[in-house]
């Protein structure tokens, strides 16, 4: 009920900021737009637009409910339906975001499977949600945050995707299975960028979880006697 | 044609109230809801519990007669707080029962925060021992709010934290809220609030899930002077109503009308009944 309650609220909270909801829009588009002639780079470029977008989106979101999380704390919510309320909202916002970013590529671009493009934008977008909550649960002002998140997708962008920087990256999933939606090959890709996700994911949930479980913990006193 | 005055008129003579008597609270309530130009259940909330609240205000006894403190509701004792090599406070004692108001006063950064907070449980101390009861409120000096979301949105997230389903918590909030002469509106942000409108708002909140012991830091920042005679009479009927307050100030008008102050720069307590 609580977790409910949080994420349509979460929900609520975000589609009122309409300029920071336009930005989360537009900055996909951008990395689109730029490589448009070349249906591979701009797919890719594309999904971690949309990582990058939701993941700092949710990083603002986590902070901006700092001073609300302990009261309602206090008040009797767990830190399990506070935490996976939000990431709920947040995996919803950016669902969207990538649902509609698919249709525009199935508009625009003649892929070799284009439902393989819109799965990984999906898991582009569910692996950005956790990844920005742990980032604003590990630093609480978010300059600092953004400036994380900046220099993680950018080393995403940059590392090579066959080497083992990559791998240990958030976004890895990505590019393996934005290659086989792009160039073909072999459907293990799939497997192997669904597995990256699903641990990351994993890794970045609990981890969120965690940090806030220790911070939001409340002292166990007794009763007056 | 709205239900409400029905409604209303019932409960208070379900309530144990004279027919007259129901009759004539009736007519005042139509007659006040009419000079907001709105109507009742937008001015005054559900009518069962604005008729409760009523009967309650009635039966309240004058200051004269207030009944004996009740179990305490909070003890600390022996309390100290130290970040790294810097004490705080030490050996804090206080002791607040259920029917009392106690006052936290101190210079600026002598931890009076810090010390709500831990009778709060978000802070930890670092010696002494600490008992409270289970179910309490919290109103913070500042923050406490999301600024996107507006006053009854807080009230059913709030209300959801506490277990009430979101129409009873909107309804029991708008309550409270008109209790500081204060009628929130339906699409105001928290954000577009005034500061003092704010703080009432974190005041409903603090008090949404009618908790025993209401930790108070500084929350009538920004209060006209109406408004912050409305907060100490609510202060007082919570006291009456067998709650236990606890109220960090720095307004040493405030003190005359508390049974305890704690003075953090002196480190001593002292009882002013």
């Amino acid at each position: 009920m609580t977790a409910f309650v949080v994420a349509s609220l979460s929900a609520r909270e975000v589609s009122r900021r309409w300029a920071a909801l336009a930005l989360v829009v537009a900055l996909p588009l951008w990395f689109y737009l730029v490589r448009r002639d070349l249906a591979g780079q701009s797919t890719r470029m594309l999904a971690l637009g949309i990582g990058w977008s939701v993941s700092t989106l949710t990083l603002f979101v986590v902070n901006a409910s700092r001073s609300v999380d302990p009261r309602l704390r206090l008040t009797g919510a767990s830190t399990a339906s506070i935490i996976g309320g939000r990431l709920a909202a947040m995996s919803g916002v950016g669902l969207a975001v990538a649902f509609g970013y698919w249709v525009l590529l199935g508009v625009d671009q003649d892929l070799l499977h284009w439902w393989v493009a819109g799965l990984m934008m999906a898991v582009t977008a569910l692996v950005a949600a956790p990844l920005g909550s742990l980032i604003g649960a590990l630093l609480p002002r978010e300059l600092e945050g953004a400036l994380a998140l900046l220099s993680v997708c950018a080393v995403q962008m940059l590392a090579d995707p066959a080497g083992t920087v990559a791998k240990f990256m958030p976004f890895w999933s990505t590019r393996e299975i934005g290659t086989y939606a792009v160039d073909g090959g072999s459907f293990d890709m799939v497997w192997r960028g669904l597995g990256h996700a699903a641990l990351m994911w994993l890794i970045c949930a609990g981890g969120t979880l965690a940090i806030f479980r220790w911070r939001l913990r409340l002292a166990n006193y007794p009763e007056p006697s | 044609m709205s239900d409400w005055p029905r409604l209303f008129e019932s409960e208070l003579l379900r309530l144990g109230l004279q027919p007259v008597r129901a009759r004539q609270l009736t007519d005042e309530t139509a007659q006040q809801a009419a000079e907001h130009a709105a109507p009742p259940a937008d001015v005054f909330g559900p009518a069962h519990l604005y008729a409760r609240h009523l009967v309650a205000e009635l039966n309240t006894p004058a200051t004269a007669q207030r009944l004996a403190p009740g179990p305490v509701l909070l003890s600390l004792t022996g309390v100290s707080k130290r970040y790294r090599r810097r004490t705080v406070f030490a050996g804090v004692d206080l002791r607040v029962r259920g029917g009392e108001v106690a006052a936290i006063v101190g210079a600026n950064g002598c931890g009076k925060s810090t010390l709500l907070k831990i009778c709060a449980g978000l802070t930890r101390p670092s010696a002494g021992e600490v008992r409270r009861t289970r179910r309490v409120g919290f109103v913070p000096q500042d923050g406490g709010t999301a600024g996107w979301l507006t006053a009854e949105e807080h009230f059913t997230l709030f209300g959801a934290a506490a277990g009430m389903v979101p129409g009873r918590a909107r309804s029991t909030g708008v309550h409270l809220a008109t209790r500081l002469a204060w009628r929130p509106s339906r699409k105001q942000p928290v954000q577009q609030l005034s500061g003092g409108t704010r703080q009432k708002l974190n005041l409903v909140l603090g008090e949404l899930h009618a908790p025993d012991l209401l930790l108070l830091d500084e929350p009538y920042q920004g209060f006209d002077q109406g408004t912050y005679l409305d907060f100490w009479q609510q202060v007082f009927a919570w006291r009456d109503a067998g709650r236990a307050v606890v109220v960090v100030t720095h307004l040493l008008h405030d003190l005359q009308n508390v049974d305890h102050v704690l003075d953090l720069g002196a480190s001593f307590e002292e009882g002013q009944r």
